[in-house]
């Protein structure tokens, strides 16, 4: 096991207990809470085995539903991200990226922020989706989706500067 | 085989993630309620559907046997029709020329054992029966209605020994009055008739046409004994009934239409 894979380990358990303990609590204005846990599905390299990554999306929304009493929506979510993340990869960066270190460097920023909104965004309208499954609730649905990604989008933005810190250390 | 390998790891990803997301809808209708319900409502409409046309499909192929059990359903109906049909014109024309009007009923009840029979059926004062109307069957007279109700009436019936019908020959048309002795249920006695007139036995007797009730000419029965008191100007008759109230089921009840004008007429009443 390279320093790599245990970097990802190391950040699915701080993000699954950060997401559970403290930021399933804020109800930010009534009903926003942040999934941080999207950084990470974000910063998960992209030369990794993509395989496993679906695994670990299973795996990381199934704890997060059964440690947070959900319904089961995260699990789905968290499953579909990361399988649909090759593809949202090649729509942001090019058919032809070649960034087997993460994006974090050498990419573009109007590319890196474009690929960060993509993953927030899907994985947060299928979310609620799930979540309320039904025709009449469609602007619940859009109003969670829209104001929820936001403040999860900042925060994924922050935490990024943060990791790039702790790697440039 | 080499192929389905080389499918099965070209699309591992993909495989994978719909067993997951198999794996994740389950768990998802296990642990909420309203998507249980929901999951619920969607099998069931699919499943209703798929139902709907399979059902369509088999009943498509036994067409043939419905068809065919239809046929012989309207052949019946059909006969039924007619029969009714072919009785209702019958019986309305005949009966409307001589100013009678007729209605059906069936017998619910009827005696025959006492000295004083009533019959009960089953039409009333809501199919226009009223009191003091003829009630005939097939082949003979049956009574006069005594009393009605909304949807039963009573009979009196000709066995019965206050009631006197007014009978005449066929032959030669001389009349006198029926009535019951309270012995056998088709013997009748029949008085009043003039020495004056040739009688035999086996002459018929059909009912005569001075009687409110009945119209002229319905078969009554034949004459089986005959006697003639020395004294008397009158015969003692006896008469065999032609029909046999120990077994009747259906009558007609006729009501004269001109019984008014008849009792405007009459001087006794």
């Amino acid at each position: 096991m390279n320093s790599n894979n245990l970097l990802s380990v190391f950040q699915f358990i701080l993000l699954l207990f950060l997401q559970v303990f403290l930021l399933n609590n804020i109800n930010l204005f009534g009903f926003i809470n942040p999934n941080l846990y999207l950084l990470f599905f974000i910063v998960y390299r992209f030369d990794s085995n993509p395989t496993i990554l679906i695994f670990l999306g299973f795996l990381m929304g199934l704890l997060l539903d059964l440690l947070t009493q959900g319904s089961g929506a995260h699990t789905i979510a968290a499953l579909t991200i990361a399988f649909v993340r090759p593809i949202i990869i090649r729509t942001s960066f090019g058919i032809n990226f070649d960034i087997p270190m993460g994006m974090i460097e050498g990419t573009q920023l109007n590319q890196r922020i474009l690929y960060i909104l993509m993953m927030i965004i899907i994985h947060h309208l299928l979310l609620y989706i799930i979540v309320y499954f039904s025709f009449d609730s469609v602007f619940i649905i859009l109003k969670n989706t829209i104001f929820t990604s936001f403040f999860t989008f900042i925060m994924v933005y922050i935490s990024l500067g943060l990791f790039k810190k702790e790697q440039n250390d | 085989m080499q192929q389905l390998i080389n499918a099965l790891l070209k699309y591992k990803n993909s495989l994978f993630y719909l067993g997951l997301l198999l794996l994740s809808i389950i768990f998802l209708n296990q642990r909420s309620f309203y998507h249980q319900s929901l999951f619920s409502e969607i099998s069931l409409s699919i499943s209703s559907r798929l139902n709907l046309y399979s059902q369509g499909l088999v009943n498509y192929f036994s067409l043939k046997k419905i068809n065919q059990k239809l046929r012989a359903e309207n052949e019946n109906l059909k006969v039924l029709e007619l029969a009714y049909q072919h009785n209702k014109v019958d019986k309305a024309d005949v009966l409307e020329s001589f100013g009678f009007k007729i209605t059906g009923a069936r017998i619910i009840k009827n005696s025959f054992d006492k000295a004083r029979n009533y019959i009960l059926i089953d039409k009333g004062e809501a199919d226009g029966i009223e009191t003091d109307t003829g009630v005939i069957s097939s082949d003979g007279i049956i009574g006069i209605i005594n009393q009605t109700t909304e949807s039963f009436s009573s009979i009196l019936s000709i066995l019965h020994r206050d009631l006197k019908i007014n009978a005449s020959f066929k032959k030669n048309g001389s009349y006198g009055s029926m009535s019951w002795q309270g012995n056998h249920p088709k013997k009748m006695k029949l008085d009043d008739i003039s020495t004056l007139n040739p009688v035999s036995i086996g002459d018929t007797i059909v009912t005569g046409g001075m009687s409110d009730y009945f119209p002229y000419g319905i078969p009554l029965g034949t004459v089986s004994k005959i006697e003639r008191p020395e004294f008397e100007g009158y015969y003692d008759i006896d008469i065999e009934l032609f029909s046999n109230l120990t077994q009747k089921e259906f009558v007609y009840i006729i009501k004269n239409k001109n019984l008014d004008q008849i009792e405007k007429l009459n001087p006794d009443e």
